[in-house]
């Protein structure tokens, strides 16, 4: 098992005291993400893609890992966003959905954050249109100057992969 | 899985449901010797008794405190039939079937100690107490007449004295067999000497006798009781065991002891008592096998799937240096090897695949409860004749089996089969036959249900079908006879039970259909009115390798099953015809419908305009010609499931990774058939109702 898979099973009992949470930021379309870190099973180098045809066009197609045939999604297209995943896209997280893994295309990984509840501003209490996959949205430091902030657009992978059609 | 308490519970229910199923079978057997006015084998009895009693201990021990109920009722109930004071009757071969249905249901309750069952239990209960012992009649002991010493006497216990009683009234011989076993295999020995005698002989009991044997060995004395001529049993253990000496019925009275006790004394216990110890000759018959998670399977044939790409990989190596002189006799011997662990790679991944096999027997015992059931509900005569009950399927298969396959038997006797004097009448024997016959045919095993009963009435199904709206008038009047016997298949046709009944089939002949396609098998109706009626069921040995044809459509890669394949022409697109907007070729005369996939699947534009082929695919009694760019050749795969997700797009049965980490779909060929004829709404209304 890979490195990410020890630490997504480790994190959450040290985290409990302060609330915090880890999460995987990713970057898809034009948009910075955030998945639970311990949703999240493995990174990988995209293999050869199989589309599948007649499949609703959030799917991309399947992909073999290891013999199993896994399912793989366009997170952009998922959330009904204009934009598409830009292909080639570099990175595929593995993520659990109940017994089964689902392929979540990005274009890469950014890091993994410790947020504190306080970052957190909860798509409830924010009154704007949000897709139900989204819990809400994190701020984060900037990757490019010490003094901005960027936003993770806070991905709930239960609902999300739950909602597949 | 990992909750070790969670997997003492499944160990604890396989073994159960194991216990049941074979008390199942056991009672089948009962039924037809009580049936066919046979001798009861009493080792039969004794072997439901032991199931029972064993089934009683476990589910103490696990809290499954209703089944540990029915069954100590149950096993009160044997005890009273293997001892001689009741007899085997309708009524308590009716009690003794229902505790099979009511043990299966306590078994699954997610709750074991139920209050809701409670009071069922105890109805049940309560039945089976009122079965009541029926003394054998009074009579002069017939054991007074035989020369057997009071002290042999006095140790048997009742059960070992009911039964030399029953042998006696019987008229069978006694015997007395000395032999002397050696004492440190002796438990193997009596066990080869009850094989060895089960045939010609009953051991009523054993002891050790007071003379003979020495520090290695131990002479018993065996109570034998046969109808075999003395000469015979002689020949038969006199050269292998010891002396046979006939006891002889004697002329004056000897002093009996006043109560045969049957506490065994500590003389008894040499060997082992199967009163004692009712677990002991389970767990003996069931040393030589192992109980398997059919996950744990799974797991391994991808083991080995991850094998062959690693031996892939090791493949494209060797062809990499190929070209270069410098290593030449290394990579001969690379590739040697590899050819080798190629060999046994496939070895390994047969051997995993017999291990899920599983004999149809397991599917025919169910049924033939089911049978008996629904002939005694409707006060119908059935035989039930099996054939190739030894039929070996994946064991998913099985499982998925059972239901389609009990609604076809109640059908055939709800609906088919006539009742006696309705078949007296058209002289035709009273008592009605259903078959069930298995078999393998290439890669498919085929599964029959067949009834003489009076058939399918093929013009009353559709007029079902006009008056339902399910069919127009002016389709209606184009169907052939076999076309209008599929009308039973459609959905809503077959859900009234009042229409059905007089098109002699049930209800839910769609949900059976589509439970069987699902399984990638196919299904078919024969009937002729008066003379009876045969569904069958063709399904794939197993669902988790499949032999295909590796094709490409558009430069993607598709792999078909080859058991839905009958051939592959050169495509010559000048040939093609149109009927009512469908194409078609001609085909050594006959008209074939072709089916372009590059167009079905909306790939644009990339498809080859010359050197395509017609693949010819056979499902049913139906031919449809699918037209793909290129055939790369055949290849046994791994089938996997596409997942949940896209699990509703159709046309597609799996997918499997053809080694270097690429994909191809497998289609899913009985369905590209259903939609391609029967059209996207009949397809989509199939789904729906699942």
């Amino acid at each position: 098992m890979s490195l990410t898979a020890q630490r997504a099973t480790a994190a959450p009992a040290s985290d409990r005291e302060t609330g915090a949470v880890s999460v995987l930021a990713v970057f898809a379309g034009d948009e910075a993400y955030g998945f639970p870190l311990s949703a999240v099973r493995e990174i990988l180098v995209p293999p050869p893609l199989t589309e599948v045809p007649r499949a609703p066009e959030h799917f991309l197609g399947v992909i073999s890992v290891r013999g199993q045939i896994i399912t793989l999604i366009d997170l952009p297209k998922m959330l009904h966003l204009e934009v598409e995943q830009a292909e080639p896209y570099g990175r595929i997280l593995l993520v659990h959905n109940g017994d089964e893994l689902v392929g979540v295309a990005v274009d890469r990984v950014i890091q993994v954050y410790r947020m504190k509840p306080e970052q957190i501003e909860y798509a409830s209490a924010m009154g704007t249109e949000l897709s139900d996959y989204v819990v809400g949205v994190g701020r984060v430091p900037s990757e490019s100057s010490t003094d901005a902030e960027d936003m993770l657009i806070l991905i709930d992978p239960v609902s999300l992969l739950g909602g597949m059609k | 899985m990992s909750d070790p308490r969670d997997n003492v519970q499944q160990e604890f229910l396989a073994e159960a449901h194991e216990l049941v199923e074979a008390l199942s079978r056991d009672l089948l057997l009962l039924d037809e010797a009580h049936h066919r006015n046979e001798r009861i084998d009493p080792a039969l009895i004794n072997e439901i008794f032991r199931g029972v009693h064993t089934l009683k201990g476990i589910a103490g021990m696990f809290g499954y405190q209703h089944v540990g109920a029915v069954a100590h009722a149950l096993e009160d109930l044997l005890d009273d039939l293997r001892l001689g004071r009741t007899v085997v009757g309708p009524q308590l071969l009716d009690v003794l079937f229902d505790s099979v249905e009511r043990f299966e249901r306590l078994l699954a309750l997610d709750d074991p100690q139920s209050p809701e069952e409670a009071a069922g239990v105890q109805a049940y209960i309560a039945a089976v107490r009122s079965i009541g012992t029926e003394p054998a009649e009074e009579e002069d002991d017939p054991l007074e007449k035989y020369a057997i010493e009071p002290a042999v006497l006095s140790v048997l216990t009742e059960y070992e004295e009911h039964r030399l009683r029953a042998c006696i009234r019987e008229g069978l011989q006694l015997y007395r067999l000395r032999a002397a076993f050696d004492l440190t295999a002796i438990d193997d020995s009596i066990e080869t000497l009850r094989d060895v005698a089960s045939d010609d002989a009953e051991i009523i009991t054993y002891l050790p006798s007071m003379e003979g044997g020495n520090e290695a060995t131990i002479e018993l004395v065996v109570l034998l009781a046969s109808r075999v001529p003395e000469a015979e049993l002689r020949a038969h253990f006199e050269g292998r065991y010891g002396t046979v000496e006939v006891i002889e019925e004697r002329t004056h009275l000897p002093t009996l002891p006043p109560r045969l006790t049957s506490i065994p004394s500590a003389a008894v216990s040499v060997g082992p008592q199967p009163e004692d110890d009712p677990s002991q000759a389970s767990t003996r018959s069931a040393a030589n096998s192992v109980r398997v998670d059919i996950r744990k399977l799974d797991h391994l044939m991808n083991v080995v799937g991850e094998l062959a790409l690693v031996r892939s990989a090791v493949d494209r190596i060797v062809d990499r240096f190929k070209g270069e002189s410098v290593h030449r006799q290394s990579l001969m011997d690379l590739d040697r090897i590899g050819r080798g662990f190629e060999r046994q790679l496939s070895e390994l991944r047969t051997g995993i695949l017999d291990v899920r096999m599983v004999p149809l027997g397991q599917v025919f015992n169910k049924l033939a409860r089911i049978v008996r059931q629904a002939a005694r509900e409707r006060d119908k005569q059935v035989r039930l004749v099996v054939t190739g009950a030894d039929t070996e399927v994946d064991k998913l298969i099985v499982e998925e089996l059972v239901d389609p396959l009990m609604h076809l038997v109640r059908n055939a006797i709800d609906h088919g089969i006539e009742p006696g004097d309705a078949r007296t009448r058209v002289a035709k024997s009273a008592e009605g036959t259903l078959a069930l016959n298995a078999y393998h045919k290439g890669s498919n095993v085929v599964i029959e249900v067949e009834d003489d009963g009076g058939g399918m009435d093929a013009h009353k199904l559709r007029e079902a079908a006009l008056s339902r709206g399910l069919l127009s008038a002016d389709a209606g009047r184009e169907l052939t006879r076999q076309e209008m016997l599929n009308l039973v298949f459609l959905p809503g046709l077959s859900t009234s039970s009042e229409i059905t009944d007089l098109s002699g089939r049930g209800v839910g002949m769609d949900v059976v259909k589509t439970n069987i396609l699902r399984m990638g098998g196919m299904i078919s109706i024969a009937s002729e009115q008066g003379t009876g009626t045969k569904i069958t069921v063709t399904l794939p040995i197993t669902l988790a390798i499949i032999r295909t044809l590796i094709v490409t459509i558009a430069s993607r890669t598709f792999a078909l099953p080859i058991a839905a394949v009958r051939e592959a022409i050169p495509y010559v697109p000048k040939d093609v015809r149109t009927i009512q907007g469908r194409e078609v070729i001609t085909l050594r005369g006959e008209t074939l419908a072709i089916c372009d996939l590059a167009r079905l699947f909306g790939f644009r534009g990339s498809s080859r305009a010359e050197g395509r082929f017609v693949v010819v695919g056979s499902v049913g009694n139906r031919e449809l010609g699918f037209v793909v760019d290129r055939l790369i050749g055949q290849d046994d795969v791994i089938i996997k499931p596409l997942g949940k997700s896209l699990s509703s797009v159709r046309g597609f049965a799996g997918a499997t990774d053809l080694g270097d980490q690429k994909v191809a779909l497998v289609l899913d060929a009985p369905a590209l058939f259903t939609e391609h004829f029967d059209g996207q709404d009949a397809l989509r209304a199939l789904e729906t109702r699942v």
